[in-house]
């Protein structure tokens, strides 16, 4: 098969104020025509820096120390600045990441497309705007020939993101590179760019490079893997091979620790144990040996041989080749490569009795315009339901995951349960006391029973404070006095396993992961009964949010927390939460245990967001998107069933009759006129 | 693993000497505060003592920047005119720094009514002509180092309003005052402990791109005679008084000038190196 990209023995620099960082280090593989290939790895691994390599927009700092990288045959690094210039977009073109910042808010797509063709004079401005309407039509945006002339801001963030590749493949470039195309979309519209993805890339005949963190899409979209960890290329094969038969033990390891692909149900997750390496620091031998399990004393002294397969499928391992081969690796797939912490967790006691937080037929409304303008536009009720009749309970020891797609109101709950919010009706009780817009006066002694994770580790801890001022600030304003500071600092930071060092430092100096256990700390410094956690493990790598869960587990079991995690991931989500309520449009559309839910959803949409999840298994690829279309905006919420836009089984009644909450067998709860059975 | 903060500190610092701008701002400041702070000690004549033979004298071992009308040491005066300046810069920066900050941040975090009243504040205020208001108040009151001392205070709190207040605004939605609120942080201890470490920053920086601006507001309103009332010294009286001997010698002139040139740049550099170093968005590249 013929080669379009090859990229060989590239080393890269970043000169900074640290010293140089050597963020590539003699990567090497070949990118065939026609395939999709998957840069996978984790944060600081460096796959984003290939991407900008090959179309020369590193960042000023930047400085290729050796290799090459030929696409057709031209060596892109030593380019002239002019020819480089024209093969970007007309032969190499881009697919961002956000579409909300990679597309010009104050030009039309007409425009913008417009300009993206400047390099084709022969063609008039009718020719170019029929060129771009009918990309539009391919890439699935309904009404293309009136939506062209639209903003970005009148698109949605799926739509936004289709626009996007349309505007990638309009010069119809032999190669696409795609930079984490779905991070910044929900489980659904996911599913759908990966489809149009894969559908473009059949009709078209482009190659595409994508990159991502995420194993599911790698596994669902991609031909060929590549697996890069802390600027080398570690593994590359045949997604097959990569999922079914991975050799090398970091690989092994990423696998292991995807929740998804963790078919048993435990509250212990794997991790892969350490951190990333610092690449200012010279260092011999194999990168990975600091945290793999099969070090032996060679991996820290000698690199790692490169045993490959067939041409463009190799692993670097000493496992695999050389004196020090062990002919029992990789072992059988059932066998568990990284530890998933030794000791099992007591059994915990069965939540019953009277719950600890009650929150019955809760609605907020947000005004989206003044009294004066509603009355003079004619509108009577100048309010949107955020959250609308949410009825849910926490007992203690419980954990209830909180499940709904971008702007389903979770966080909002969450948010009007801790009183950072008004709600318009409902009731709220926490231990029998009702704390409905109680006011803050009164309400602050309660904030010592409850607390709050937020969902940016480090934007939610304040720039300026180091992390012992954060980590007592809870001490200090509830004016517990007393105790000496600094033991409480080192007992708190024992508690969530941060390295004392670290309490002398600021948010921007820690790891996602690490401002996370401060964040923990932070929660747990009073001694709180229920935990608010908005998106734990968002942000934070596969191996890291491991780690941050089975500590949530532990305190749990150690301090008898009840935990309300509101999230959107759920294949984590599946291991530790007992309960599941999932959101849409802010109700609540299914409620009840989370293996119940998982096996037999009952409300359509539930079907949708479990089936919507990536399989990390490249056998069970699927056929069809289950559902297409996007969350409504909560103006436009339907008179009928709020899913009745996108269900697949939508019948004439749920158009009209808003679906009331039934009870169902098992501690169930639905809001589905027509409830799905499964037999 | 990343580095701690005290090395941080050490390589902003060594960004900051590396910068020349930065380091000759930072000796012009220096050199403008030590000959104000020490000027008895370092002025060879008393300012006001007068010398009628030696009168408007060119520059001279024995007059180091000639004499005036009257004979008096030119240098001596401007290095007792840098005290009026300093004073003025000094306190006129540091009181409307903090009143504009607190103001800005009530006005940040208040109800949104209080904002628009505040705000309308600072646009009238910012709408008068400096001069013209100076004109106004000391017709009124009559020429004296407080008057010119209150309108520089009451002239640039506006601006340091606007700043605290966007920046208040920015933060008042972001995650981590969010999480404070969810603790029970009282609205005092958000602001002092979480808005103005961040708030600052730039105000600080703004306060040394400020000093030049009131010093000349200074000279300029001494030199219509506005301000500092003959005898005492002042860069904008030997400038005036230069401005009327100037048939007879260009000296005064060019003697009361330079300090002030010299101030402005020195301040100017200083603030714009500061800015480079500590704010973060005008770091190059990706």
């Amino acid at each position: 098969m013929d080669t379009l990209l090859d990229i060989r023995n590239l080393s890269l620099d970043f000169r900074t104020t640290r010293g140089r960082v050597k963020a590539l280090r003699d990567i090497s593989f070949p990118v065939r025509k026609g395939r999709i290939i998957g840069i996978v790895g984790e944060s600081g691994s460096g796959k984003s820096t290939i991407l900008w390599s090959i179309m020369g927009l590193l960042a000023g700092n930047a400085e290729v120390t050796g290799g090459e990288i030929l696409f057709e045959d031209r060596n892109m690094l030593t380019l002239s600045e002019s020819s480089r210039r024209a093969a970007r977009g007309e032969e190499i073109s881009v697919v961002f990441q956000d579409p909300m910042t990679s597309q010009i808010p104050v030009l039309t797509y007409a425009r913008q497309m417009f300009d993206i063709l400047y390099r084709r004079p022969n063609l008039s401005r009718a020719q170019k705007r029929e060129a771009a309407i009918d990309m539009m039509r391919r890439v699935g945006i309904p009404d293309p020939e009136a939506r062209v002339d639209q903003y970005p801001h009148q698109f949605s963030g799926g739509m936004r993101q289709r626009a996007g590749i349309a505007m990638a493949l309009l010069t119809g470039p032999k190669l696409l590179l795609a930079d984490e195309p779905t991070t910044a979309l929900d489980v659904t519209m996911e599913a759908q760019i990966i489809h149009l993805l894969q559908g473009l890339q059949s009709e078209f005949g482009a190659t595409i490079v994508v990159v991502s963190h995420n194993l599911g899409l790698i596994a669902e979209l991609c031909d060929d893997v590549v697996v890069m960890y802390a600027g080398e290329v570690i593994e590359a094969g045949e997604v097959h091979d990569i999922f079914h038969h991975a050799r090398h033990p970091y690989t092994r390891a990423l696998l292991e620790c995807d929740p998804a692909r963790v078919e048993k149900v435990t509250r212990r997750l794997p991790v892969i144990p350490g951190d990333i390496p610092d690449l200012t620091r010279p260092r011999k031998g194999c990168i990975y040996s600091p945290r793999c399990q099969r070090a032996m004393p060679t991996c820290h002294d000698v690199d790692p041989p490169t045993a490959a397969t067939a041409p463009g499928q190799f692993a670097r391992c000493h496992l695999l080749e050389g004196p020090h081969a062990d002919p029992t690796w990789p072992p059988p797939a059932s066998v568990l490569t990284v530890g998933r912490g030794t000791e099992d967790l007591p059994p915990r006691p069965d939540p019953a009795g009277t719950p600890l937080l009650d929150v019955r037929d809760l609605n907020v409304r947000f005004r989206t315009m003044g009294p004066i303008r509603a009355r003079l536009r004619g509108i009577d009720d100048p309010f949107v339901d955020a959250v609308l009749d949410v009825s849910l309970s926490v007992r203690p020891g419980e954990t209830v995951g909180l499940v709904g797609e971008s702007g389903s109101g979770k966080t909002t709950l969450g948010r009007t349960i801790l009183n950072l919010l008004r709600s318009e009706a409902g009731t709220a009780t926490f231990e029998g006391q009702d704390i409905r817009n109680m006011p803050e006066s009164r309400f602050k002694p309660l904030r010592r029973d409850m607390a709050m994770m937020f969902q940016d580790p480090v934007g939610s801890l304040s720039p300026r404070k180091s992390v012992r001022a954060l980590i007592t600030e809870p001490l200090l304003i509830h004016g517990i006095t007393g105790r000496d500071l600094d033991v409480e600092a080192e007992r708190l930071a024992d508690m969530v396993r941060l390295p004392k060092p670290f309490l002398t430092r600021y948010p921007h100096e820690l790891s996602g992961g690490q401002a996370r256990r401060v964040g923990v700390a932070r929660a747990l410094a009073l001694n709180p009964k229920l935990i608010i956690a908005d998106e734990p493990t968002a942000g934070l790598d596969v191996s890291v949010q491991g780690e941050i869960l089975n500590l949530m587990a532990e305190l749990q079991a150690e301090h008898g927390l009840s935990y309300l995690i509101i999230t959107h991931n759920l294949p984590v989500i599946r291991h530790i939460a007992d309960r599941l309520a999932i959101m849409y449009l802010g109700r609540i559309v299914e409620q009840g245990p989370t293996g119940a839910i998982f096996a037999n959803p009952l409300h359509p949409y539930t079907q949708a967001l479990v089936e919507g999840v990536p399989k990390p298994d490249p056998d069970r690829r699927r056929k069809h998107v289950s559902i297409s279309g996007e969350v409504p905006s909560l103006l436009r919420r339907p008179p009928g069933c709020d899913f009745a836009t996108r269900c697949p089984y939508v019948q004439d009644r749920c158009r009209v009759e808003k679906p009331p909450h039934f009870d169902a067998p098992a501690g169930r709860q639905h809001a589905c006129l027509f409830p799905l059975t499964h037999n | 693993m990343r580095e701690s903060a005290a090395r941080e500190r050490r390589e902003k610092l060594k960004l900051f000497l590396t910068n020349w701008q930065g380091v000759f701002g930072l000796i012009l400041v220096l050199l403008f505060f030590a000959s104000a702070i020490f000027a008895p000690w370092i002025a060879p004549y008393d300012p006001n003592a007068i010398d009628i033979p030696a009168r408007l004298s060119k520059p001279s071992a024995i007059h180091l920047a000639g004499t005036d009308q009257l004979g008096r040491d030119t240098f001596s005066r401007i290095l007792y005119g840098g005290r009026v300046a300093l004073k003025i810069a000094a306190i006129g920066v540091s009181v409307s720094l903090v009143v504009g900050l607190l103001l800005g941040m009530i006005a940040g975090f208040g109800p949104r009514w209080l904002d628009n009243l505040l705000l309308l504040v600072f646009d009238t205020v910012r709408a008068f002509p400096t001069v013209i208001l100076a004109l106004a108040t000391v017709a009124l009151t009559g020429p004296s180092l407080a008057v010119v001392l209150a309108i520089v205070i009451v002239t640039s709190i506006p601006s340091y309003a606007r700043i605290a207040r966007t920046a208040a605004l920015s933060l008042r939605n972001t995650d981590f005052i969010m999480a404070e609120r969810s603790l029970g942080a009282g609205l005092g201890r958000i602001l002092w402990h979480h808005v103005t470490p961040n708030v600052m920053g730039p105000l600080l920086i703004l306060g040394a791109m400020d000093v030049p601006v009131i010093v000349t507001v200074e000279a300029g309103l001494s030199f219509l005679g506005l301000g500092v009332l003959p005898p005492t010294a002042s860069w904008g009286t030997i400038l005036n008084e230069g401005y009327l001997v100037i048939r007879d010698t260009p000296w005064m002139v060019i003697a009361g000038g330079i300090p002030l040139i010299l101030t402005t740049l020195g301040f100017t550099f200083l603030g714009e190196a500061l800015r480079d170093v500590f704010d973060p968005r005008m770091g190059r590249g990706r």
